[in-house]
């Protein structure tokens, strides 16, 4: 049984940078593994090269055993790895409900032109019971109808996961979900992944900075640093790594 | 050798005012971020002027100071200040709309300010077109090129003296670089973009002066058209290098005179290819000059930041009580609408609402292709003549019924779409504008001159159908099978929209790479839709072409189909009422305009109040008449709530 994601060997370069060098990892069915490294280590190229977005010079990604290469990000999404993004992607003009309510119909797949034209492209009840279900396990339903411009960048990191979540995806990568929000809005961030993480199944690869939230979230840790992985393992032993320390906090004296 | 320089050299003078041209473009594409597709109605009117002042006896130079040295940056300064500085920062579409609204807005103030007919041979700016000062390998150069030509050299190398040596070309060249480091180092880039549309402006009208004699005489559609070849050479300098730009440009000329040597003459191929050539070039470099396309795929443009969401529709601020009103409302509008159509109104306004509707089939086309998915198309009109065309041929030659000659013409229409989607869509803004203008202007210029199809001016018949007992013929039974078509289309939008295509066009107008992260394919829903827009103007094509009975290549000409873009932008494009509205307005202000009676100088009017309606899409992207509803909705609304508050 091949684990649910498997990196191997990755490589990419921009330009005369080494952005990933021979980057491998594993991520096992309905694991929480944390991906940490100072900026510029490399953790959002390797999402893209996960997800699709870029493609790797060197290397293979797996999902379930079967690879991925070159496969476009919508067909990604389709076998399963959804994503949320470090600068926020919403579908601006469109309500929150909107964005559940059309990735939900994406996840089942069975929304045809044709069927549009036969007047049968609305809401079908069971998908608005999924979207409110969604919504009430993130707290969203006060705004739940509210254009997405009025959010607030939190609120805005919620529904970007709910439209992940709502997918029912295997994988499910989250880049820096706490950047930009206060302590208290990261808490809750925390409280909210952790009751997801304890009803559902899905695996989670986690690029986060907020020692707190990663500790709260993960229990295993890959430490990437100037595209290099300098440790895995247990997070408690990541973190106490004498070459984590430095690369994160600097050479002590 | 000697044949060829003898073919080559009348190509030199073209080639310089497409370089002067495309230089113009690059410099203010780099600098505020702004593709001027309104250079032409510029160098339009820099000639405009010059032809005037020459005919009440200036002398030349005179002329020349007053129209190329102080009105033409004039111009340029106005249409900054007033315009392009405000849409710096916008999204490619209203970019794209506030230039095209400029295109058609100058000519019309130029027309309704000058109103004299016709101009035949313009003067030439310096030296008479009549001497012949030496000969190239057998050809005599005369006047008129020699003047183009050094004026040219003149300014290109005074161009780049000042881009290498002067403080101010320096500040350009760093805008054009940064725009926001170069803010930071103190320097005004608001003042550098302005000085930069006052010199491309100049540029232009430069370019329309020393071309006006070569035309004949002076119509502003020639100048619009010279605008693609200087935008083939744009596309020739990436839109970044202006040295490049210089060269594609005359090289451009070159080979257009070249080909019209060599190539048979009186062919459909040597009249029809060599005017097109700029559009083949521009098609062909868009396609595949790996650079510029890694360039356009960006699709950033230097200064724009990130695309402000669009404003809320007048939908979103209704309740659902207004809503429902409204709904009711406009549903009793539409059947006093029909049945007054079908009684008391006369005859020849049938007819002309029939166009309304008709034309607000193939409006409805932009609706869903700019409204609903934020892509652009300048060759909507070119589709509606694939349909007709379709349509008449299939009825002349195979005995089809026009009723399903609709259905074929939106087919073929439809299938024709998806092939310059195909590659265009890889390409996106910007450049899928211009590679549809290409194709609007390839399918006017060489499609449509076959007898195959359009059969050039001269044109096709296209039977009114009969449908058993029912006669299409008269003009009130032909309105009511317009009616049924267009409610027909509604439908098929409304549907769309509800559905799930409909959602997913609005999360890929909201973001590209979210959605094709919850399993969104972009290229196929983008191919789709741009396809089954084509079809819907391919179906209004039929219908309007079916309505007059005849129609021909110019019924269907490339500057119609950006006429259509500004109209339907104006008016509304992000609702199905708005293309209705469009049509309605478009073909109600034209009738009134140019009935007997009214002065022939307001026929501009028109386009000048479409072209000033452009600039308020910029303002308001929901367009005029949704703004005004909500407005009145809104104040409604407010009264309905005060009642409440005081029972």
């Amino acid at each position: 049984m091949p684990p649910l994601l498997e990196v191997s060997g990755i490589s990419k370069r921009f330009g005369g940078i080494r952005a990933l060098e021979d980057v491998s990892l594993t991520v096992g069915a309905g694991e929480a593994v944390g991906l940490i490294g100072p900026n510029g280590a490399g953790k959002t190229t390797l999402f893209d090269c996960v997800s699709g977005v870029t493609q790797p010079e060197k290397g293979t990604v797996r999902l379930k055993g079967r690879r991925l290469d070159h496969l476009p990000v919508h067909r990604r999404a389709r076998l399963g790895i959804g994503r949320t993004f470090q600068r926020l992607e919403l579908f601006t003009g469109m309500t929150v409900r909107d964005h559940l309510a059309v990735a939900e119909r994406e996840a089942r797949g069975d929304g045809r032109l044709w069927k549009d034209m036969l007047w049968r492209g609305g809401l079908r009840s069971e998908e608005i019971e999924h979207v409110d279900a969604m919504l009430k396990e993130l707290h969203l339903e006060a705004v739940a109808d509210a254009p997405i411009e009025s959010l607030s960048l939190g609120q805005g990191r919620l529904v970007e996961l709910g439209r992940a979540l709502i997918q029912q995806p295997a994988l499910l990568l989250l880049d820096e979900p706490s950047s930009g929000l206060d302590s208290r809005e990261s808490a809750e961030l925390a409280g909210v992944l952790n009751q997801v993480r304890a009803t559902r199944n899905e695996a989670v690869l986690l690029v986060e900075h907020d020692i707190d939230l990663v500790q709260a979230v993960v229990g295993r840790a890959v430490v990437l640093d100037f595209g290099r992985v300098i440790a895995s393992g247990p997070l408690d032993e990541v973190l106490s790594d004498p070459a984590v320390r430095t690369a994160y906090l600097g050479q002590p004296a | 050798m000697t044949q060829f320089l003898s073919y080559a050299t009348p190509g030199l003078p073209y080639g310089c005012v497409f370089a002067l041209l495309g230089m113009g473009l690059v410099l203010t594409y780099q600098t505020s971020g702004v593709f001027n597709l309104a250079f032409g109605a510029q160098a339009y009117v820099s000639a405009l002027v010059f032809y005037a002042c020459n005919a009440d006896g200036w002398p030349k130079w005179a002329a020349f100071l007053v129209s190329v040295v102080i009105g033409a940056p004039l111009l340029g300064l106005v249409m900054d200040r007033g315009l392009y500085r405000f849409v710096r920062t916008k999204p490619v579409l209203v970019k794209l709309v506030a230039a095209l609204g400029m295109l058609i807005a100058i000519p019309a103030v130029f027309g309704i300010a000058f109103p004299s007919a016709n101009r035949y041979s313009p003067p030439s700016i310096w030296l008479s077109p009549s001497v012949v000062y030496f000969h190239v390998a057998g050809d005599a150069i005369n006047g008129l090129e020699l003047s183009t030509v050094v004026l040219t050299a003149v300014v290109a190398l005074g161009l780049s003296l000042m881009f290498h040596f002067t403080q101010a070309g320096l500040r350009m060249r760093a805008v054009a670089e940064s725009p926001g480091m170069v803010q930071l180092a103190g320097i005004n880039a608001d003042r550098v973009g302005m000085s930069s549309w006052m010199l491309s402006s100049f540029l232009a009208g430069l370019a329309g002066v020393m071309l006006a004699p070569v035309f004949g005489n002076l119509q502003p559609l020639n100048f619009t058209e010279l605008l693609v070849a200087a935008v083939a050479a744009a596309a020739a300098g990436s839109l970044q290098s202006l040295p490049y730009t210089f060269l594609g440009g005359i090289l451009l000329g070159l080979v257009e005179e070249l080909l019209g040597g060599y190539l048979p003459s009186g062919h459909i191929l040597s009249s029809g290819l060599r005017p097109a050539l700029p559009f083949v070039v521009l098609l062909a470099l868009l396609l595949f000059l790996p650079g510029l396309r890694r360039r356009w795929q960006g699709a950033r443009d230097p200064l724009a930041g990130v695309n402000p969401p669009p404003a809320p529709l007048a939908a979103a601020v209704r309740d659902p009580g207004l809503r429902r009103v409204s709904l009711a409302g406009t549903g009793l509008l539409a059947v006093v609408f029909v049945v007054s159509c079908l009684t008391w109104i006369s005859d020849a306004w049938v007819f002309n609402l029939s166009q309304a509707m008709a034309l607000a089939i193939v409006f409805l086309s932009l609706v869903l292709l700019t409204g609903m998915s934020g892509q652009i198309s300048l060759c909507q009109a070119a589709f509606a003549g694939v349909g007709a065309f379709t349509a008449g041929q299939l009825a002349a030659h195979f005995n089809v019924s026009l009723l399903v000659g609709i259905v074929i013409a939106g087919v073929v229409a439809a299938a024709v779409g998806a092939v310059v989607a195909l590659p265009a869509l890889r390409l996106g803004g910007l450049a899928l504008a211009l590679a549809t203008l290409a194709f609007g202007l390839l399918a006017d210029n060489i499609a449509f001159q076959y007898s195959w199809s359009g059969n050039g001016q001269s044109g096709i018949s296209i039977p009114r159908p009969v449908l058993g007992p029912i006669n299409f013929q008269g003009d009130r039974a032909f309105f009511c099978l317009t009616i049924v078509v267009l409610a027909l289309c509604i439908g098929i939008v409304v549907a769309i929209r509800r559905g799930t295509t409909g959602r997913q066009l609005a999360a890929l107008r909201g973001s590209e790479l979210a959605a094709a992260s919850i399993g969104i394919d972009p290229r196929r829903l983008k191919i789709l839709v741009f396809a089954l827009s084509a079809g819907i103007a391919g179906v209004g094509g039929a219908v309007y072409g079916s309505l007059e009975s005849s129609v021909s290549a110019d019924d269907f000409n490339t500057l119609l189909s950006l006429v259509f873009v500004v109209v339907v932008a104006t008016v509304g494009v992000y609702t199905v009422e708005g293309a209705v509205e469009a049509g309605l307005a478009y073909v109600v202000l034209n009738t009134v305009l140019t009935s007997p009676g009214v002065p022939s100088a307001l026929a501009n009017v028109l386009e000048l109040v479409f072209g000033i309606g452009a600039v308020v899409y910029v303002l308001h992207p929901e367009g005029a008449v949704e703004y005004v509803k909500r407005l009145v909705l809104e104040r409604v609304g407010r009264r309905g709530t005060e009642r409440e508050v005081l029972a």
